[in-house]
């Protein structure tokens, strides 16, 4: 029955797509529910680390530049900055001031691809290069470098490495 | 104290990555029928032994220190956990599964539960492998005394960091320079000098309480930012079975809760804990947090 295994494939291979879409709108966009919701923190895990305050102040307001800036290229990346920033930084993801004033800013300029944009994931169409035994992601003129940021992979706009 | 490194590993530890968490070791079952056989017996003996030799035992150690004009401080419960402390840091391997429950805080306060699967083994002193999975992710971490691998199953990326020679210094490092925080790091961190256990203001017991048809005792901690509660295994095993965390600096008060399942003989072979990429599998650098570069090239 070629036909109907045929059919049932498709049928399969059509359930698949759509729960990656289900799950894409859950977590797709880099927040919750596809609005603006953005995590401000995160429980800790561990009642032994000496959390730093002054580092968590820092390396917040970083993450917030960074996902303003990927306003700038339609990547929102708060839900997965707000992990970064919160759960394993020990709490307090976002200082909403900055991040108010930053996004003030960010969309202010309308920038495709700045150096040093940091997006969830790359545009679609991008071609895998690897340089010097790491992996790029180049897309037409821009180059997105992959890393490894906590245990969350991100890409970061680099000037072409060649 | 004597370091003791654990890693994670889906069951099969061999050194591929296809693994997938299997069903928990054999040995585990031996040892939870053993412990059900003895829990009550046990039980009604450690609680007199307790409250003889309880007092004793923590003059001793110096933790009086910290119940000092301070009555909201149990000695039995801090007793409990320096009893659990050691006998951590006893355990030459050991393998640790846990369902995980993590609260996100939205902006407006709503809290976001989100679900996790960890698996850790840990090898004393110097081997330890762990994979975490959530909803976004599958992310395998290696350490085999000298490399630490952070490995995206589901990007197929990887980083390679070079690391220090303990377990327990791995899991400092790595938090502070690259924002990875080990699951279950407080296992540890309890039983060292590290332990932040001078830091509890607030120490009871609250009484028996059963995990996963496991008898525990059940304490409650607070400590600035946070409020938690540990159960401990009754017997002669004094593992963690369950911690609930609280933080407290957030006003929506987000909580994570840990379930643990032990595997205290898990088999594996030294190369589980050496990343080797599978097919297709490119590198790419490990963020250092603390400057504004990334690295190029570890």
């Amino acid at each position: 029955m070629n036909r109907s295994n045929l059919f049932f494939t498709l049928i399969v291979v059509a359930a698949l797509f759509f729960s990656t879409d289900l799950s894409a709108q859950r977590r797709g966009g880099g927040n919750y529910g596809g609005g603006n919701r953005n995590v401000r923190s995160s429980a800790n895990s561990s009642v032994n680390r000496n959390y730093n305050q002054n580092r968590n102040v820092n390396r917040n307001v970083n993450q917030n530049v960074n996902v303003n800036r990927n306003v700038n290229v339609n990547v929102n990346n708060s839900y997965h900055g707000g992990y970064y920033g919160g759960g394993y930084y020990g709490g307090g993801c976002c200082y909403h001031p900055v991040a108010t004033a930053a996004a003030v800013t960010a969309t202010a300029v309308v920038t495709a691809a700045v150096v040093g944009s940091i997006v969830d994931r790359p545009p679609a169409g991008c071609v895998t290069q690897v340089i010097n035994g790491l992996a790029y992601q180049q897309c037409g003129i821009t180059w997105y470098q992959p890393q490894m940021s906590g245990t969350t992979t991100t890409y970061i706009v680099v000037n072409p490495p060649r | 104290m004597k370091e003791t490194a654990f890693f994670i590993s889906s069951e099969n530890l061999s050194t591929h990555l296809d693994l997938q968490p299997p069903a928990v070791p054999s040995g585990f079952s031996r040892t939870a029928n053993r412990i059900l056989v003895l829990t009550a017996s046990l039980v009604v003996t450690a609680l007199v032994f307790c409250a003889s030799v309880g007092p004793h035992v923590l003059a001793k150690t110096g933790h009086q220190a910290n119940s000092q004009g301070n009555s909201n401080i149990d000695p039995d419960a801090m007793e409990a956990l320096n009893k659990m402390g050691a006998y951590l840091r006893s355990l030459k391997a050991f393998q640790v599964d846990s369902e995980v429950t993590n609260d996100d805080v939205l902006d407006d306060g709503e809290i976001i539960t989100d679900n996790r699967t960890n698996t850790l083994l840990a090898v004393s002193p110097n081997l330890l492998r762990a994979e975490l999975k959530s909803d976004e992710k599958d992310v395998f971490l290696f350490y085999d005394g000298k490399n630490f691998t952070v490995y995206g199953k589901l990007v197929n990326y990887y980083a390679t960091v070079p690391a220090p020679a303990t377990t327990g210094q791995l899991v400092d490092k790595v938090y502070n320079d690259y924002g990875i925080e080990i699951p279950l790091v407080d296992l540890f961190k309890w039983g060292t000098d590290d332990s932040a256990i001078r830091k509890i203001t607030s120490a009871f017991d609250a009484g028996p309480s059963t995990v996963q048809g496991i008898t525990c005792e059940h304490y409650a901690f607070r400590q600035e930012g946070l409020d938690w509660q540990i159960w401990i295994q009754l017997g002669e095993y004094p593992l963690p079975r369950k911690f609930v965390i609280r933080t407290l600096t957030d006003d929506a008060r987000p909580q994570h809760s840990s379930n643990l399942v032990w595997n205290l003989a898990p088999s594996y072979n030294d190369a589980a804990f050496t990343f080797e990429p599978p097919a297709g599998a490119l590198r790419i650098p490990l963020k250092d947090i603390n400057s504004d570069g990334t690295q190029k090239n570890q």
